[in-house]
Formats: structure tokens, sequence, C-alpha cells
């Protein structure tokens, strides 16, 4: 094969698919086949069957519904803050002097460590989930805005700048417009991160969501639902990052050309 | 001195040095110059690379200051960048966020001018530069000549004192640059804008100017100040005329010691 090579739209589609295929299959054949043992491992027709009971006689709707909510909640909360502090930082070296190594030091902080400590300080309730989300995504979503903020094209500064722009119309009219997509990419990228802290956030002091569903199957060895919980995360991140692409796509045709 | 008392830009004594890199040596980049432009003059600076010419562009642009020295135009000592010097870049420095129009009207819009008088001057300058039917087009989509085109309407459209040229069309290719050379002057010679080119293109120099100033290899000095007298409106065609060749026999001389003292310091 050709390095570098693009392939047919149609043939991207085929092979994209295939692969959920051959993944599927081979489960099917490890289970349905007996080498691994039922209590371990469901196959994929009794996890399907475990996903409607689920859906339909303990009102999974409902926890998958919460799930989303703390994720685009605490992470739609991370980037108010997380915007503008990361342009701040980038733009103005000063600003950037005196957040970047706290907010370096406080990104190696694992979010999950804190949700004994934030359980105490707001309980166990919505709040608490949001705020595990908030303080997983805020601090990556500052540095690598600030990081991007701070590579923007020198010449294009300059260029404004000999057109007559102060130093405010360059922050508004080319620092912020030239990294928009670029800002706009790292919370797609970001918001798959908040992901995983939320399904730990529900595993400890909850009593809903896809990750309480989860932990609740373990005692019960319902591998099944366990499978089905994950798969439901799984394509509700696909959905959500086909349509941040998307809208990147709609918001700035110009960065594609 | 009443030459220099009706300067439209005047530089004073403009040096420029370079802190060492890791407690190395400064580097004298710009040896002390003095240079004077009168109103509607069209200056090419000539020099090899690496002769501090794109360094006394960008002190008169405001993009770089002076170590020593000062830079006035209309009398007024310079501070900084300023719409009253437009410049157009080496690098491609359309915003690539913004059409081809909405590039041109990027100074006006900035002064505040209201929409439908920026559409007026947009679209004239367009029409100057022959742009007209790209105006909804992305930077990217256009040629690297289109761009350039593009790059100097917009610093026109500012409406500048003077208008910078720091190798506008050194990326481009050998035909194009010719075409884009025409394009300059013809503008040039309808507006009489106070122009000044910096180049390393001896026929590019002589071609578009009123005044070559040949610089010396670094640290950058004025070597010598040539008056090209060829008439207006010139033409390509004037590239192989006997007088053309004269002018560029006596640059190239110049031009090529310069270069060889460069190449052995390096």
């Amino acid at each position: 094969m050709r390095p570098l090579h693009p392939v047919s739209r149609e043939a991207r589609a085929v092979l994209g698919v295939s692969f959920f295929v051959i993944f599927v299959a081979f489960w099917a054949w490890m289970t349905l086949g007996g080498y691994v043992s039922r209590v371990f491992l469901a196959d994929p027709w009794s996890m399907l069957k475990d996903g409607w009971r689920l859906l339909v006689e303990d009102n999974f709707a409902f926890d998958i519904g919460i799930t989303m909510w703390r994720v685009y909640g605490g992470f739609i909360l991370a980037a108010i803050v997380a915007v503008p502090l990361g342009i701040a930082m980038g733009a103005w070296k000063p600003v950037e002097a005196l957040l970047e190594p706290f907010v370096s030091f406080a990104r190696y902080l694992p979010a999950s460590a804190f949700i004994p400590l934030l359980i105490l300080w707001a309980g166990v309730g919505e709040v608490e989930k949001l705020l595990v989300i908030f303080f997983g995504a805020v601090f990556q979503l500052i540095l690598i805005i600030a990081f991007s903020v701070g590579n923007t094209r020198r010449d294009l500064v300059e260029a404004a700048y000999t057109l007559g722009a102060t130093n405010n119309g360059i922050v508004k009219r080319v620092i912020v417009p030239a990294n928009a997509p670029e800002i706009a990419e790292t919370l797609r990228l970001v918001l798959g991160w908040a992901w995983t802290y939320v399904i730990v956030a529900e595993l400890i002091g909850s009593s809903s969501g896809i990750g309480y569903m989860i932990i609740n199957s373990q005692s019960r060895l319902a591998t099944g639902q366990i499978i089905f919980g994950i798969i439901i995360i799984g394509l509700i991140g696909l959905v959500s990052d086909i349509g941040f692409k998307a809208l990147n796509r709609w918001l700035f045709p110009w960065s594609l050309v | 001195m009443t030459e220099f008392k009706n300067a439209k830009l005047l530089v004073e004594k403009v040096s420029r040095r370079f802190p060492g890199v890791r407690g190395g040596a400064p580097v004298q980049a710009l040896m002390p110059v003095d240079l004077s432009v009168a109103e509607k003059d069209f200056i090419t600076i000539l020099g090899p690379s690496g002769c501090g010419k794109s360094t006394l562009l960008r002190i008169v642009a405001g993009l770089d200051h002076p170590s020593e020295g000062r830079v006035l135009l209309d009398g007024r000592e310079l501070k900084g960048p300023g719409r009253d010097r437009g410049m157009v870049f080496q690098s491609y420095t359309l915003f690539p966020w913004l059409t081809v129009a909405e590039n041109i009207a990027f100074g006006l819009r900035e002064k505040g001018m209201p929409e439908a008088r920026r559409k007026e001057i947009v679209a004239n300058y367009m029409q100057l530069v022959g742009l007209k039917g790209f105006e909804n087009h992305w930077p990217k989509q256009l040629s690297g000549g289109m761009q350039q085109r593009t790059a100097i309407a917009r610093a026109l459209a500012n409406d500048p004192e003077i208008l910078l040229l720091d190798e506008p069309f050194g990326a481009l290719d050998n035909q194009t640059r010719g075409l884009m050379q025409e394009l300059l002057l013809g503008i040039w010679e309808r507006e009489r804008k106070t122009v000044l080119f910096v180049t390393h293109d001896i026929e590019e120099a002589i071609f578009m100017a009123s005044r070559v100033i040949v610089m010396s290899a670094r640290p950058g000095r004025i070597k010598s100040d040539v008056t090209v007298d060829l008439p207006h409106p010139r033409s390509y065609t004037i590239k192989t005329s006997p007088e053309f060749s004269e002018f560029k026999a006596r640059l190239t001389e110049e031009i090529r010691v310069e270069a060889m003292q460069a190449a052995e310091a390096h």
C-alpha cells in the first residue's frame, strides 16, 4: 500500500463498518462457542435482551438522561471558565506567568481522587457530580487553549497592527478568530475525557446514572447489562462527536479549504 | 538640508543590535542608517540576504524598534505600528478566516467606517488589482500571486501615507513576479503613493524604482544611492533597453561584492 495515499469515501465507510462487524463476530464466536464462560462475559444476543429489559422495565432511559446531563452540564461549566481564561493566558504573557504554573500543577491532580472531598463539601447530589466533571476538564482545557492561542501566527498579528488594529482589536479580530477552530477541536477532544470522569463519579455515592447501573449489575453478575451500558456510552460519544465535527465544519468552513 | 525638510519619511541614525544568543556577542544587524524619502517617491532597498534591509523596513513599520536613532513620518516621530504605514509581507498574511473582500476591508472596519462606504472602497481595489469576481473566496483558494495582490489591495484600501513592501514577490515564480511588478508600478504611476520596497532582485529594484538604495552585507549600511531616471510609464520592454542594462551592470557589480563578503562571513 502506498503510504499516505487517500482512500475513497465509500471504501472508508465500508472499512469502518466492517471492523465493528468483525469485532462483534469475534465476540459472538468466543461466547456462543463456549470458549468464555457466560458468567464472565455475556454473548451479544443476551446483552441485547438485557439491554431491552433495562430500557423497558427499569427505566434506563432516565439513567442515560441523567448521565448525559452530568457530562454536558459539567463540561459546559468547564468550557465557560476555560475558554476565556485560556485565551487570556495565551494572549497576555503576565496572565500566563501568573496562572500557568498553578494550572499545570492542578492538571495532574486526579479528579477522581477529589470525589470523597467533593462529597464532603457538596453531598452526593448533582452538584458533586458536576464538580467532578468540571475539575476533570477545566485545567486540561485551559492549558491546551492557552497553548494554541500562544502559537497564533505572529505575521498575522503584525499585519493587523500595520492595518491600524489596536491591542484589543488584535485579540478580538485576530487571536480569537484565528484560534476558534482549534479551540472547538480541543473542546471536542476533552468532552471525550469527561465521559471517563462521569462514570467514576457515578460509581461512588450515586443512585442513578449509567455508572450506577454498571456497578449495580456487577454485584448481580449481570455482564450483559454492564456491556450494554458501556456500549450506550460509546454510541452517545460517537453521535456527539459526529455532531461536534459537523458543527465545526459549519462554523469554520475556511479552515477546511 | 532642504531635501530633509521636505522629506515624507526621515530615517535618522537608525541602528539595530540584537542581543546575543546564550551569552554570545550581540549581533549588529544595522549600522546607523540615514535615509530621506521624498513624497511620492518609489524607493527600492536592494541588498543580499542578511544585510538588515528587512530589519530597516520593520523598524519603519514600527514592528521592530531601533537600538538608536529615530524615524519621522511627516515630521512626527514614530512609536509603534500604525495605519499610516501599510505593509505587504513576503509570507502570505491574509487572514484565512476572512474572505478576500473582508480581508481588504479589515483596516477600514477597524477604523469604524460604515459598511456602505467600505463596500465601495473594497470594490474599487478589487478592480484595481484585477480580482473582481473573487470577493467571496477564502485566501487559501487563491494562488500565491492572487494572495499578494489581495495583500496589496488590503494595504492600499487603508489609504496609508506610505506603502512598505518586504520582498512581496519573493515567493512567486518568475513570470508571475514580472506581472506583479507591472501591476504595482501601474498602481504607483496612477496613485503616486510613497513606496519603500525591499528586494534582493536587481531587475525588480531598477524596474520599479525612482531611487535604488544599495545596502552592504552585515552589518547593514547604505552603500550607494542610485537615482533611476528611466521615463514613466514603464513597460516590461524597458528591461531590455540599453539604459536599463547599464543600471543593471552597475548594480550587479555593487551587489556582487557585498554578496561575496556575506558568503565569506557565514
